[in-house]
């Protein structure tokens, strides 16, 4: 899905934390959003999934302005993970990953066999097939990630957003997950806090201060000088062994 | 660290036919069990010479028992138990809060105020009836805990999901204890102390003074709450993630968040008006449910429906027994079985 931000403003309780930001994400393209804290990367991914509304400016969907798609026919094409959204219901792993088929049912439109194969092929794709009948509860954090992955996944949307997926994860789940978000087949972008997991993305966008600081392909945008200037660390980058370079980081300025 | 086994998948539709039954037995057992006993047989033959005109040989004093005290009595402890617990229902999945209820949220007691300030203070000048008063002060007081809430947390929708949680019932407790000073207030001024008297039970739940007359808008009220919270089954499972969840599900979080909580309000108004404020019913009979059936509510609703006209039938028959010679007001009975859950509630929540 073809997703253009127009000159974005955004304000929360009347604090501005969005201000003039365009740009533009390409169909099947993983876009990472990183900045510090408070950068508006959350208000970003908030105002992309339709959640708030831009104060000036639009998001445009394949050309059609986000407000104006109905609530329904947006979730059907945009899923959204919000940053750690948790219950204390006790539910089944297979009872959240069904919450996904919402926006296609309706009190007089059942269930029906597609639901089923759009719920079961989501649970395929997070490998959490064998967890269908665990409980919430017991999951590890980054089993209830995966879970909200394949809950998102079984809404069948053309855009996926992550908001920080990997936070609070441990390394191994870390990067099992953003081998996952690699590997689906449609437009992602996901707000991330690890400038070496942002290395991974097609492409980059930059949040400073509320406003697009850079936008490019990780390697032209993630330079020494850009990393003191907007995340106030001292960095040097260097190649890996596999030829993808890393960043290694010394001190805080 | 304990093992929890998987929630029984049980299919909604198979055990759905009991529904009715167990709701007519329950019925019939409140119509049976009294004061005076009377025998099944009695309560049966009764209702066949009222409803298809037989002629069995029934004492008169028992048929008048069973017909014009009695059996209004349960259908309306059946309605309201299952109008209470529904709304219960509805503001834990709306809220995502466990512990929302109308009692703890201020609606019952301004539902009381309402209904105090109309039957005792004479507001209204008799035009106004005790129902509307209750309405009002129902609508008022959920408006007042909505507003204070959300000047708390800075948005009761917001995204901070667990602190608008917690303002909530804050808020229901400042609502609660401001509303039940004013029905103080209105009963010490205005009262004499035979009227008091009966104010304070009636606040506290009574269900003597029911006839047939409050039977069809309570039934009318707890069938509409049924096919309404039905009819919004997947809006209220998709909070199962909060409101953002919701949201980002398709669902039209403010509309539907309106227009339930708006139906909750009146539903709470005219049962209050009809039997007082009964506590309780809204906290531990949905909870219990979820442990049978689950979260889902294509099961929660007909089950917590049914649950909680079994439960208020059932306290109503032991208000009436427990003390020879005295009804107890039903809220107590209710109150003796549900704070102990309520406090279960928040051991099982903390250790989670």
């Amino acid at each position: 899905m073809r997703i253009e931000v127009e000159a974005l403003s955004a304000r929360v309780h009347r604090t501005p934390l969005l201000q003039d930001i365009t740009l533009r994400i390409e169909p099947g393209e993983l876009f990472g959003l990183i900045g510090p804290n408070g950068s508006g990367k959350s208000t970003l991914m908030r105002c992309l999934a339709g959640l708030h509304r831009a104060s000036i400016g639009r998001v445009l969907a394949e050309g059609e302005d986000l407000v104006r798609i109905p609530t329904r026919t947006r979730a059907q094409r945009i899923a959204f993970v919000e940053q750690q959204a948790d219950t204390t219901d006790r539910l089944t792993v297979l009872e959240a990953v069904e919450l996904g088929r919402t926006p296609y049912l309706s009190p007089l439109r059942g269930w029906r066999g597609v639901d089923d194969d759009a719920v079961s092929d989501a649970l395929g794709a997070v490998e959490m097939t064998a967890f269908t009948d665990r409980l919430w509860h017991t999951l590890s954090g980054g089993e209830r990630q995966r879970v909200h992955i394949a809950r998102a996944l079984a809404q069948t949307p053309d855009l996926l957003l992550l908001d920080e997926p990997t936070n609070h994860l441990d390394i191994r789940h870390q990067l099992s997950l953003m081998e996952l978000v690699g590997s689906l087949p449609i437009t992602r972008v996901v707000a991330l806090h690890d400038l070496n997991q942002a290395m991974a993305c097609d492409r980059i966008g930059v949040l400073s201060g509320g406003r697009l600081f850079a936008i490019g392909s990780p390697t032209e945008v993630l330079s020494e000088p850009l990393l003191a200037e907007v995340f106030g660390v001292s960095a040097m980058r260097h190649a890996a062994p596999d030829g993808s370079s890393r960043l290694h980081f010394s001190h805080a300025l | 660290m304990t093992m929890v086994a998987a929630q029984p998948r049980v299919a909604p539709v198979r055990r759905l036919w009991a529904a009715p039954l167990i709701l007519g037995l329950t019925i019939l057992a409140g119509t049976a069990i009294g004061e005076t006993w009377l025998p099944f047989a009695t309560v049966l033959q009764t209702l066949a010479n009222h409803l298809w005109g037989a002629s069995y040989p029934v004492d008169g004093i028992e048929a008048g028992i069973i017909w014009s005290y009695r059996l209004p009595r349960a259908i309306v402890a059946a309605c309201c138990g299952a109008g209470l617990a529904l709304t219960g229902v509805v503001l834990q999945a709306l809220l995502r809060n466990p512990l929302a209820d109308p009692y703890l949220m201020g609606l019952s007691a301004g539902a009381s105020t309402g209904a105090v300030l109309v039957t005792v203070a004479g507001v209204g000048g008799g035009v106004i009836s005790m129902s509307f008063g209750a309405l009002t002060g129902a609508l008022l007081a959920f408006g007042c805990v909505v507003v204070l809430a959300r000047a708390v947390s800075g948005g009761a929708g917001g995204g901070r999901a667990t602190q608008a949680a917690a303002a909530i019932i804050l808020a229901g407790i400042a609502g609660s204890q401001m509303f039940n000073a004013l029905t103080a207030f209105t009963i010490a001024r205005s009262a004499n102390a035979e009227q008091a008297r009966g104010i304070m039970f009636w606040l506290m739940g009574n269900l003597s003074g029911i006839r047939w007359e409050d039977v069809m808008a309570c039934t009318l009220v707890s069938l509409a709450g049924v096919g309404l919270c039905l009819w919004h089954r997947r809006g209220l499972d998709a909070f199962t993630f909060g409101a953002d969840g919701a949201a980002s599900l398709g669902i039209n979080v403010p509309a539907l968040r309106g227009s339930l909580i708006t139906a909750t309000a009146i539903m709470v108004g005219v049962l209050v008006s009809k039997v007082g404020a009964i506590g309780f019913v809204g906290l531990v009979v949905p909870h219990a449910m979820r442990f049978l059936v689950g979260t889902r509510h294509d099961r929660l609703v007909p089950a917590s429906a049914l649950a909680g006209a079994v439960f208020l039938v059932a306290a109503d028959v032991i208000s009436r027994v427990i003390v020879p010679g005295q009804v107890l007001p039903i809220g107590v009975v209710t109150a003796l079985v549900g704070a102990p859950a309520f406090a279960l509630i928040l051991v099982r929540g903390a250790r989670r």
